[in-house]
């Protein structure tokens, strides 16, 4: 079953009806899609180590949701997908405990955890 | 007894047959689906939009176990687990910590964003993301049928200790690493033995 | 049943066990005690190391772990050379740096080694699981000893740069990750070669999914719109792992970056190639002109390694032997001549306790050897003809020229002349005269005897490549036959 956009007349209200009951491949996709752009935006705003931390995870949970779901509706009988995702939670698991120690000793250090007071390094 | 028993039984098998004959499993999949779709997109918006950090950690945590229960209800049980214990239990124990360490006076203003022009920016970068995935994930095959049911753990057990081998084990060296390195960037050096 | 095939992996097995002798040895040392042994063991064994690498060129059978996923062929050997020789460098000449300014020695030996050893797996990585993992390792280390110096005149910019480092390498590592899993999506593959092969690949997902992969490898390279981490996080960092920064990871980008186009996307090179030859323009004209205006020299070299950065995508965008030869020979050659420049700045920082241009101000009377080899390195890095630069960028342009991009030649070339001029600007702080109501900062330096002959070896090695580049051009031809014939 193709959902084809590229023509827009084609589309019938039973067509939409019919994509919003059925979940599939594409749905996973946009939630995805949506929560990478939450971090992204996160990221881009946030002014806290902490709080980037927190929206890079959003962003990497995101990456995780794809993988699965590529490899959940993937028409041959392999795990690479979740495989990769697996090893994604552990690569996000070191970089959040790497992230965690540098927050604690800038905090000693200076006394702030925002990222725009830091910025002793300017040429 | 028996009587009621298959009257009852009666009953049910018709309403099944004619929530089925309506496509109400589809439907009742599809309800589960947007629930937790609609928990883990709420509650992400609440890290980025919450002022308060404690209050943002709370809902990455709820996030998390949003991102857990989809992965359940693609049949991905494992990744499920592996879900709920790292990001669930691990990392967001990890995030609080590190909030309570670096505590403020004031923690209802504990999280602040950039300026309103930032902002616009950033929404503009996120909304284009979003677009060009929208038009990528439509032009993409819609496959809505799972293929396999086979066993998850023995599938991605035997490709980790086979093919994948070599990666798990640089996996466990990375492991060690970022354990060296956290403890020593944590410790820092004290004025005793400076 | 598959054999795993334990020949193949023997070098990172050999950096493993150096890398868990070191964490041994530190805690055998006992508190108070010279770290010096740590380095010497691995300096040794690096050495050795290197030796054995040599035995494993080979003709046209590579050695593969396990069903191609990993894959020691020439090209993944040389590498590890260049790697593992900015390794030994950079741990002689930095001795005295780490005994005055890194308070956890040991322990930076051993996240020296673990970084090393991610460089090694990116090099043969053949899919992307592999290549992602080892990516990481080689992240994760860089963010540990980005923040490594604990002294107090330093910790702040120390702690400073890592933060910048970790949030956007995760950041990036985040889009990387999308990209991976959109072009999986797309083929159903991680592993290049079947990738290569899947018509899906066409697909807008796994364009897309191309795009944000490159995009991915861009902020790890530091290319010129993806740079806004590289200078602050190269002049805060300590400087021998600045010089690493330099040298091994952006050479370590480049190898799996090189494997990434030309075995897992080789068919849409349509779309990359020129978007290649672009960035790398872009590469060498701005890293040039952001360059000239740093007043600190730390700062200085990691504008010139983005253009450095761009000269070899330029040898990428041909994408044929000559070019991959081109890029190989100038990645070895500029591990020398940074290792010189940055064997100086250790010194100067030590003694100084700054690399400001400043700090380097009367160097040809404090000591007249360092003001040499940097001298030296520099005009290598801009190409001046008796160094080693020159034969580089002599191979290079003409590969660029022969594939057709005549434009990029002449922006190289016209770049290359630019970038003479602000490296000289280092050179006249340390020999120009003084300026009215200057001191002269020439008390003398006491330069310790390793980073001594480190450093001259370094210069010895820029001088003997520029005169006589055959040896290093058979390695690399060697090296290029590999996927590229």
């Amino acid at each position: 079953m193709t959902l084809d956009i590229l023509h827009p007349f084609s589309i019938t209200f039973m067509d939409m009806m019919n994509f919003a009951t059925h979940i599939g491949l594409a749905h996973f996709l946009l939630l995805s899609a949506v929560l990478f752009a939450i971090g992204l935006f996160g990221l881009l705003t946030k002014r806290g180590i902490i709080p980037v931390l927190m929206c890079i995870e959003l962003m990497l949970n995101a990456v995780n949701i794809n993988l699965v779901a590529f490899n959940h509706y993937m028409p041959v009988d392999d795990y690479s997908g979740e495989l990769m995702a697996i090893f994604a939670v552990a690569v996000a698991a070191c970089e959040v405990a790497i992230g965690v120690a540098l927050a604690f000793r800038i905090y000693r250090d200076r006394g702030t955890v925002n990222v725009d007071d830091l910025n002793s390094l300017k040429g | 007894m028996t009587d009621v028993l298959s009257f009852i039984h009666f009953i049910v098998n018709g309403v099944m047959d004619f929530l089925v004959s309506i496509g109400a499993p589809d439907l009742i999949m599809a309800g589960i689906f947007y629930l937790m779709a609609a928990v883990t997109v709420l509650s992400a918006l609440g890290v980025v939009l919450m002022r308060n950090v404690v209050h943002s950690a709370l809902m990455l945590t709820a996030s998390f176990i949003g991102v857990g229960c989809l992965y359940i209800y693609m049949n991905a049980s494992f990744m499920g687990a592996v879900q709920f214990l790292v990001y669930g239990g691990a990392v967001a124990v990890l995030i609080v910590m590190a909030i309570m360490l670096t505590r403020r006076p004031d923690m209802a203003h504990s999280n602040p964003s950039r300026g309103a022009l930032h902002q616009l920016g950033a929404a503009i970068v996120a909304a284009v993301f979003c677009l060009v995935m929208l038009i990528v994930s439509m032009a993409s095959p819609f496959r809505t049928e799972a293929s396999h049911l086979g066993d998850e753990v023995k599938g991605i057990a035997d490709l980790m200790l086979t093919e994948y081998v070599l990666p798990f084990e640089v996996a466990a060296v990375l492991l060690l690493i970022a354990m060296i390195g956290a403890i020593i960037l944590a410790k820092g050096v004290s004025e005793n033995d400076a | 049943m598959m054999m795993m095939n334990f020949a193949a992996i023997t070098t990172e097995i050999g950096i493993v066990i150096l890398m868990l002798v070191t964490l041994v040895m530190d805690l055998l040392l006992g508190r108070g005690k010279s770290r010096a042994p740590v380095a010497y063991v691995t300096a040794i064994g690096l050495c050795a190391l290197l030796v054995y690498t040599f035995g494993l060129y080979h003709g046209d059978r590579s050695l593969t772990f396990f069903a191609q996923l990993f894959i020691v062929d020439n090209y993944a050997i040389f590498f590890k050379q260049v790697f593992i020789v900015g390794m030994i460098f950079t741990v002689l000449f930095s001795l005295d740096y780490a005994r005055k300014c890194i308070h956890y020695q040991g322990e930076f030996y051993t996240l020296l080694l673990s970084a090393l050893l991610g460089m090694c797996t990116l090099a043969s990585a053949n899919d992307f699981v592999t290549s992602f993992v080892g990516l990481e390792l080689m992240t994760v280390s860089f963010y540990a000893l980005v923040g490594f110096r604990m002294d107090p005149t330093g910790t702040a910019t120390s702690g400073e740069a890592a933060v910048k480092y970790l949030i956007f390498g995760a950041a990036s590592s985040a889009v990387m990750l999308y990209g991976i899993s959109l072009v999986y999506g797309a083929t159903g593959s991680l592993v290049f070669a079947a990738m290569s092969r899947n018509i899906h690949l066409y697909y807008a997902a796994g364009l897309v999914g191309a795009v944000m992969v490159i995009v991915g490898f861009f902020f790890k390279l530091s290319v010129i719109p993806f740079h806004m981490w590289a200078p602050d996080v190269y002049e805060g960092a300590p400087t021998p792992v600045t010089a690493l920064l330099a040298m091994g990871s952006k050479a370590a980008g480049i190898a799996v970056l090189m494997r990434v186009m030309y075995t897992a996307f080789p068919f849409i090179g349509y779309y990359w190639l020129p978007l290649i030859a672009i960035f790398s323009a872009i590469c060498m004209i701005f890293g040039n002109i952001m360059a000239i205006h740093q007043t600190d020299v730390k700062r200085m070299l990691a504008y010139s390694s983005i253009a450095q950065a761009g000269y070899m995508m330029a040898g990428m965008a041909v994408a044929n032997a000559a070019g991959m030869k081109a890029v190989m020979f100038y990645a070895m050659l500029y591990v020398f001549a940074n290792v010189g420049a940055f064997a100086v700045l250790c010194v100067v920082d030590t003694e100084r306790g700054g690399t400001d241009r400043r700090d380097i101000t009367g160097l040809a009377q404090a000591s007249p050897i360092l003001a040499a080899v940097m001298t030296v390195s520099l005009l290598s890095m801009a190409g001046i003809p008796p160094t080693a630069g020159f034969s580089g960028k002599l191979y290079i342009f003409t590969a660029v020229v022969d594939g057709g991009y005549l434009w990029l030649a002449v922006v190289g070339f016209v770049m290359s002349m630019i970038s003479a001029y602000y490296y000289l600007l280092v050179a006249k702080a340390m020999y120009r005269d003084l300026a009215a109501g200057e001191e002269w900062r020439a008390e003398p330096i006491a330069v310790p005897m390793l980073a001594k002959i480190t450093a001259a070896a370094a210069v010895i090695i820029t001088l003997g490549i520029g005169i006589y580049p055959e040896i290093l051009a058979t390695m690399t031809n060697i090296a290029s036959q590999t996927f590229m014939r």
